[in-house]
C-alpha cells in the first residue's frame, strides 16, 4: 500500500469519527452544524496533554473525550431548548465561539529547548508522540481503524438496544415520545455528550497524524461536510456516515478524478440526494428491508 | 381519578376551553362530544401536558398534575391516543410497543441497564399479549408507516396500553373507521374497562360514544353545555341545538 492511500484511508477513518458524531444527533432529530469545534477541543487538549505534559496517547485521548463530552453538554444546556432551525444557528454560533478562541488561545512552553504548544493563528506545531515512536502510517492507521471499528459495533449494539429504538423515537415525533413517558431533553443531552466525545476522539486522533493543527481546520466547513456525510451515506444504519465519508473522501478526493472540481460535485452530489433521498443512501426503508432479508 | 376544576385554555382572543368543570371516577367511561373545534381535543392536550393551562386546576388521583411535565404525567399512569394516527413510522411495530415501556413497574422489573441496553427477551411475554390483543402478531417485525390504516389506529391503542395506564385518554380512536371496525373498537375498549382501566373517550361517531359510556359531557364553544348517561344528552334540547343548529333543532322538536 502506497503511502497515498494508506493517507486517504487514515483520513476516511478519522473523519468517520465526526461523521458518527453529526450521526448520532441526526437520529434523535437535531442537527448540529457545531460539532468541528468538540473535533478541535479533542485536537487542541489532546496535543497539549502529548505533546507539552508528555503524557501518552492513550491517557490524552480519554481526557480529551471527557473534555469534549463536558463541553459538548454544556453547549447542549442552553441550545437544545431550541428546535430545528434555530438549535442549528445556535451551535453554528458556538462552533465559531470556539473557533474564535482557538486564534486567541496561546500556550506555549519549553521542550527540548524549542516551543511548543498552540500559538493563537500560528497554529499548534510539533505534536509528535505518535512520529517519535516510530509508528509506521500503515500502524497508525490500524490504530485509526481499529478505534473505528469498536465505536461502530457500539453503535451496531446500541442500535439494536431499546435505547437505540427509543433515540429514533425521540428523533421522530418528540411530543409524541413525551406522550410515551420518555424524558426527551434528558436524552438529548445524554446524546450530545456522547457525540462531543466521539468528535472530540477523532480530533485528538487527528492532531497526532497531522503533528500541525490550526484554528482553521475546524471551521463551519467541517461541520457541513460531517453533516453531509451523514445525510450522504444514510440515517438508517451507522455504516451509513462511513459510507458518506468513503464518497466524499474515498471517490471524489481520493481518486483524483475531480481534482479542484470536487467541492462542486460534492456540493451537487449532495443537492441531488437531498432532493430524491432525503435521508440517505442507506435510509431507514432500505436498511429494515435488508434486515429483513438477511436475518 | 381525574378531576378538571375551571380549567380554561386560550389561544390569543380564542377561548378553545373555558371554564371547564369534569370529574372521570374510577372505572368509568366517559365520553367527551361536541362539535369541530368545540375544545375536546385541546382537553386532551391540556391533561397530557401538551399544553399548558390558562387557568384552572387538574388533579389526577387527588394530585396536582398541572405542574408536571408530560412524560411524569405519563410515568404517573395517564396514555393517549392521537385524533390524526401518530406512531414512530421509522420503527418496526414491536419497536413502538417496545419504547412506551416506561411505566414505573417497567422501571421496578429491571435495572437500568438491562431496561435500555438488553434485548428483546427480558419483554417479549407482555408485548406478545399486546400484539395479540391488537390482533397484529403477525405485523410484529413491520415498519408501523407500512401498515394499513385500521392496522395503525390498533396499533396507537397497544402503545398506549404498553405504558401501562390508570387513565386512558383516546382521541376520536374510530375517526375514518368503517362499521365493522368500530365494532371490533367497542370489544376493545369494553375489554379494557373489565382490566380496571378508567377512559374519557372523545369521539364524533355516535354509534361508539351512545355504546360503550356511562356518561357524556358535551362541549360548545369550550364550554359544557350539559352532562348526563347517553339517554338523556340524546334528549337534550342544547346538544340537539349546538349539534343541529338553532333552527334545524326547533323545526325537530316541534314536529
Amino acid at each position: 500500500m502506497d503511502d497515498y492511500v494508506t493517507g486517504v484511508l487514515t483520513n476516511i477513518g478519522l473523519f468517520s469519527f465526526l461523521a458518527l458524531s453529526a450521526y448520532l444527533l441526526l437520529i434523535a432529530g437535531e442537527m448540529s452544524f457545531g460539532q468541528q469545534a468538540f473535533f478541535g477541543v479533542g485536537a487542541y487538549s489532546g496535543g497539549i496533554l502529548t505533546a507539552i505534559y508528555g503524557l501518552p496517547l492513550p491517557v490524552a485521548a480519554l481526557v480529551a473525550m471527557l473534555l469534549g463530552s463536558l463541553c459538548a453538554f454544556l453547549v447542549g444546556l442552553p441550545t437544545l431548548r431550541l428546535r430545528g432551525l434555530y438549535f442549528a444557528m445556535a451551535t453554528l454560533a458556538a462552533a465559531e465561539m470556539a473557533r474564535i478562541l482557538f486564534e486567541l488561545f496561546r500556550f506555549q512552553r519549553q521542550i527540548g529547548g524549542e516551543l511548543v504548544g498552540p500559538d493563537g493563528t500560528q497554529g499548534f506545531r510539533g505534536i509528535r508522540w505518535v512520529f517519535e515512536r516510530g509508528v509506521e502510517p500503515a500502524g497508525y492507521l490500524a490504530l485509526v481503524w481499529g478505534l473505528l471499528l469498536i465505536a461502530l459495533v457500539v453503535f451496531l449494539l446500541m442500535e439494536r438496544s431499546r435505547l437505540g429504538a427509543t433515540l429514533r423515537a425521540i428523533g421522530e415525533d418528540p411530543d409524541l415520545a413525551r406522550s410515551c413517558g420518555i424524558s426527551v431533553e434528558r436524552f438529548k443531552l445524554g446524546v450530545a455528550a456522547a457525540a462531543g466525545a466521539l468528535a472530540a476522539l477523532g480530533g485528538v486522533l487527528f492532531a497526532h497524524h497531522n503533528t500541525y493543527i490550526e484554528p482553521r481546520n475546524f471551521d463551519i466547513m467541517l461541520g457541513v461536510h460531517s453533516l453531509a456525510y451523514a445525510l450522504i451515506g444514510g440515517l438508517g444504519t451507522a455504516f451509513g456516515p462511513l459510507l458518506g465519508v468513503m464518497v466524499d473522501l474515498g471517490v471524489l478526493e481520493g481518486s483524483r478524478v475531480f481534482q479542484g472540481y470536487r467541492m462542486i460535485a460534492f456540493g451537487g452530489l449532495v443537492a441531488i440526494l437531498l432532493i430524491f433521498r432525503p435521508r440517505g443512501l442507506l435510509d431507514e426503508k432500505v436498511v429494515h428491508w435488508l434486515r429483513a432479508r438477511f436475518s | 381519578m381525574l378531576e378538571l376544576e375551571r380549567v380554561s385554555r386560550h389561544f390569543g382572543g380564542v377561548r378553545a376551553v373555558d371554564g371547564l368543570d369534569l370529574k372521570v371516577r374510577d372505572g368509568e367511561i366517559v365520553g367527551l362530544i361536541g362539535p369541530n373545534g368545540s375544545g375536546k381535543s385541546t382537553t386532551v392536550n391540556l391533561v397530557t401536558g401538551l399544553f399548558s393551562l390558562t387557568s384552572g386546576q387538574i388533579r389526577f388521583r387527588g394530585q396536582d398534575i398541572a405542574p408536571l411535565p408530560t412524560h411524569m404525567r405519563l410515568q404517573g399512569g395517564i396514555a393517549r391516543t392521537f385524533q390524526n394516527i401518530r406512531l414512530f413510522g421509522q420503527l418496526t411495530v414491536w419497536q413502538n410497543l417496545w419504547v412506551a415501556q416506561n411505566s414505573p413497574a417497567d422501571r421496578a422489573k429491571r435495572g437500568f441497564f438491562s431496561r435500555w441496553l438488553g434485548g428483546q427477551s427480558g419483554v417479549r411475554d407482555e408485548i406478545v399479549s399486546l400484539l395479540e390483543f391488537s390482533g397484529l402478531a403477525h405485523k410484529q417485525d413491520e415498519l408501523a408507516s407500512n401498515l394499513a390504516f385500521g392496522e395503525q389506529r390498533r396499533l396507537e391503542l397497544a402503545r398506549a396500553m404498553a405504558t401501562k395506564p390508570k387513565l386512558l385518554l383516546l382521541d376520536e380512536p374510530a375517526a375514518g373507521m368503517n362499521s365493522e371496525e368500530i365494532g371490533q373498537l367497542r370489544e376493545r375498549i369494553l375489554k379494557l374497562r373489565e382490566r380496571g382501566l378508567t377512559i374519557l373517550l372523545v369521539e364524533h361517531v355516535m354509534e361508539l360514544v351512545m355504546g360503550v359510556t356511562d356518561r357524556i359531557a358535551v362541549l360548545n364553544f369550550g364550554q359544557k353545555i350539559a352532562e348526563g348517561t347517553p339517554a338523556e344528552i340524546q334528549k337534550d334540547a342544547a346538544v340537539r341545538k349546538a349539534y343541529l343548529g338553532g333552527d334545524a333543532a326547533a323545526a325537530e322538536g316541534g314536529s
